[in-house]
C-alpha cells in the first residue's frame, strides 16, 4: 500500500489544521501554563517583567555612554530589542522541548502535533505581554510619539508567530530524535544575540562587509516588530529577506511535519 | 455505528540507546567511519505482530497478557497514538483513550479547573465542559473541595475526580487500562454503576486487564496477547445478540 506524495501532504495539512482550529483546548492549556506560575510563586510571570526592567535601567545609560549616543535614542531602541529577542529565545527553546513535554498526551491518542507548538506559543506570547508594558512609560518617558506605523507591528507580528511556529515543529522533532540539540540550539542563540543589534545600534556597523551581519534572521524579524514601534518603517529588503526566509522555514517544517509527525511518539 | 478493524498489524518500537539520543555522537560516528562513538545504532522491537481483530458494535474485548506482552501497545495503537509499522487500523466513531485518566491533571489548579483542564484533553469543547460541569462536580461529590488546589486532595479524591470527568464523556470506542476501581465503599457502588451505564452505552469497549473475573465479568471477547502475538481470541458467555465476525489470527 504505497500512498502517493500528495496524500501523505494532504494527510499532514489536515493533522495540523486540526490542532489549529482547536483554540479552546491550546489557549486554555497556555492560558494555565501561566496562571499556574502565579500560583506558585507570588510574583509569577511578573518577575520577568521586573528582572527585564532591572536590567534595562542598569544596561541602558552604561551603553549608551559607552557608544557615546544620546539616551533617549539609545533606550527605546534598547528596551523592544530586548524585550522581543527575549521572547525570540524563549519561544525557540521551549519548541525545542516541545515534544517531549507533550509525550504523555502523544502516547495516549492521536493528537495533532500542531496543538502542543500552538499552546507553547500562546503561552510566549501571553510571557511577551507581561514584559512588553515596559515600552509603555519608556515612550512616554522619551516622548515617542504613537504614529499609524505603529499598526506595522501586527504583520511583522504575524510574521514572528509564524516562524516560530514553523521553528517550533522543526527544532521540536529533532531535539525530540537528538537530545543533544537543544543546548546547541541555545549555545548558538547565545552567540547571535550579539550578532543582533540588540546592545548596539545597526548604524554603528562599518559599511562594507560586516553589513552581512544585519542578515541573520533573528536581526531581520526584531526590525519586524521593532521598528514600526519606534515609528520606522522596516525596509523593503527586510520584507523580501523575510519572505523568502518564512517560505523556507515553512517548507522546511512542512517537510519535517509530513514524514517524521507519525514516528515523534516512538522517539519521547 | 463503531467499527475498529486492525489487518495485519505490526508495530516495531525504535529502542534508542543514551549514545543514539545524540547528534554529536551520530556526526562524529559518521565523519570517522565508526571509530569514535560505536554503538549509536538502534534496537528494534517488535511489539505487536501480525495482530487480525474486528470489531464492531456491542463487543467488549478483554485483552489479557503478561507483562510486556503488547498489551498497552496495542491499545495506543488502536487510540492512533502508535502508528503501525506493517498493517492498517480503520476506526470509524469517536474513540475515548482512558489509558491514562490522570493525564494533564495539574495538581495546583482547583477542581473546578482540572475538570476544564480534562475535558479538553479528553476532546470537549468549553461549552459542553460547561453544560456537564454540574453534573461532574455532583458525581464527584467533592462538594466545596472543588475550590481547592488538587495538591491539597487525598490520593482517593484525586481518582474520585478523574473518574468522574472521564467517564462523562460519551463515545463510539472506549480504551481502558485496567478498571478504574476508586474511592470508599459508598463512592465504589456509585462508581460501578457509572462505569457499567457508559460501558452499556459505549459501541465497543476494549479493557486491558490482568483480572480474569473482571474479564469474565465484563467482556464477550478476550485475546490473550504474547510476546506481541494473539495467542488466544475467543468468544466468552456471550448474553450479546449483535455477534460480529472477528478474523481469527493466522
Amino acid at each position: 500500500m504505497n500512498r502517493s506524495a500528495h496524500d501523505n501532504l494532504t494527510d499532514a495539512w489536515r493533522d495540523w489544521w486540526q490542532g489549529t482550529r482547536n483554540v479552546d483546548f491550546w489557549a486554555t492549556l497556555a492560558w494555565f501554563d501561566i496562571t499556574l506560575r502565579y500560583r506558585r510563586s507570588m510574583l509569577g510571570p511578573l518577575w520577568l517583567t521586573i528582572s527585564t526592567g532591572l536590567m534595562l535601567l542598569g544596561v541602558g545609560p552604561v551603553y549608551a555612554a559607552l557608544m557615546k549616543v544620546p539616551l533617549s535614542e539609545f533606550f527605546p531602541h534598547l528596551t523592544l530589542g530586548i524585550i522581543f529577542w527575549q521572547f525570540f529565545t524563549g519561544a525557540i527553546n521551549d519548541g525545542c522541548g516541545v515534544f517531549i513535554a507533550a509525550a504523555p498526551f502523544l502516547k495516549q491518542a492521536a493528537y495533532p502535533a500542531s496543538l502542543f507548538v500552538w499552546r507553547m506559543l500562546a503561552r510566549n506570547l501571553i510571557q511577551l505581554a507581561h514584559t512588553l508594558v515596559l515600552f509603555i512609560p519608556v515612550a512616554l518617558w522619551f516622548g515617542l510619539p504613537p504614529s499609524g506605523r505603529m499598526l506595522l507591528l501586527i504583520p511583522g507580528l504575524l510574521i514572528v508567530i509564524v516562524n516560530l511556529h514553523a521553528l517550533g515543529i522543526t527544532l521540536g522533532c529533532l531535539c525530540a530524535r537528538f537530545r543533544d540539540v537543544p543546548q546547541i540550539v541555545s549555545s548558538l542563540l547565545a552567540v547571535l544575540i550579539f550578532l543582533t543589534p540588540v546592545f548596539w545600534l545597526p548604524q554603528f556597523l562599518p559599511p562594507g562587509r560586516l553589513q552581512y551581519v544585519l542578515l541573520n534572521p533573528l536581526a531581520q524579524l526584531l526590525d519586524a516588530v521593532r521598528l514600526p514601534l519606534l515609528g520606522g518603517v522596516p525596509a523593503l529588503g527586510t520584507y523580501w529577506f523575510l519572505l523568502c526566509f518564512t517560505c523556507l522555514n515553512i517548507g522546511i517544517a512542512g517537510i519535517v511535519y509530513m514524514l517524521k509527525r507519525r514516528q515523534l511518539v516512538f522517539w519521547i | 455505528m463503531a467499527h475498529l478493524r486492525l489487518e495485519n498489524v505490526s508495530v516495531e518500537l525504535p529502542v534508542f540507546g543514551i549514545r543514539a539520543y545524540s547528534l554529536k555522537q551520530i556526526v562524529a560516528s559518521a565523519a570517522t567511519g565508526g571509530l569514535i562513538g560505536r554503538d549509536t545504532n538502534v534496537t528494534v522491537v517488535r511489539a505487536l505482530s501480525d495482530i487480525n481483530l474486528e470489531l464492531r458494535n456491542g463487543d467488549r474485548l478483554g485483552v489479557v497478557g503478561h507483562n510486556g506482552a503488547g498489551k498497552t501497545t496495542l491499545l495506543r495503537t488502536m487510540a492512533g497514538a502508535y502508528p503501525p509499522s506493517h498493517g492498517g487500523v480503520t476506526r470509524s466513531g469517536t474513540v475515548s483513550s482512558l489509558i491514562d485518566p490522570m493525564l494533564g491533571i495539574e495538581a495546583d489548579a482547583t477542581g473546578y479547573e482540572n475538570i476544564m483542564l480534562r475535558g479538553l484533553i479528553v476532546g470537549m469543547s468549553r461549552a459542553e465542559i460547561r453544560r456537564l460541569l454540574p453534573d461532574i462536580a455532583e458525581f464527584s461529590g467533592l462538594g466545596d473541595y472543588l475550590s481547592m488546589p488538587m495538591r491539597t486532595y487525598s490520593t482517593g479524591m484525586t481518582m474520585r475526580l478523574a473518574f468522574s470527568i472521564a467517564t462523562a464523556v460519551r463515545s463510539d470506542i472506549l480504551l481502558m487500562d485496567e478498571w478504574m476501581a476508586v474511592g470508599d465503599a459508598e463512592f465504589r457502588a456509585r462508581a460501578e454503576d457509572r462505569l457499567a451505564s457508559l460501558v452499556a452505552n459505549t459501541g465497543i469497549l476494549v479493557l486491558a486487564s490482568h483480572s480474569p473475573e473482571l474479564i469474565a465479568k465484563e467482556c464477550n471477547l478476550v485475546a490473550e496477547l504474547s510476546h506481541g502475538r494473539i495467542a488466544r481470541l475467543e468468544r466468552i458467555g456471550s448474553p450479546d445478540e449483535s455477534v460480529s465476525g472477528v478474523l481469527a489470527n493466522a
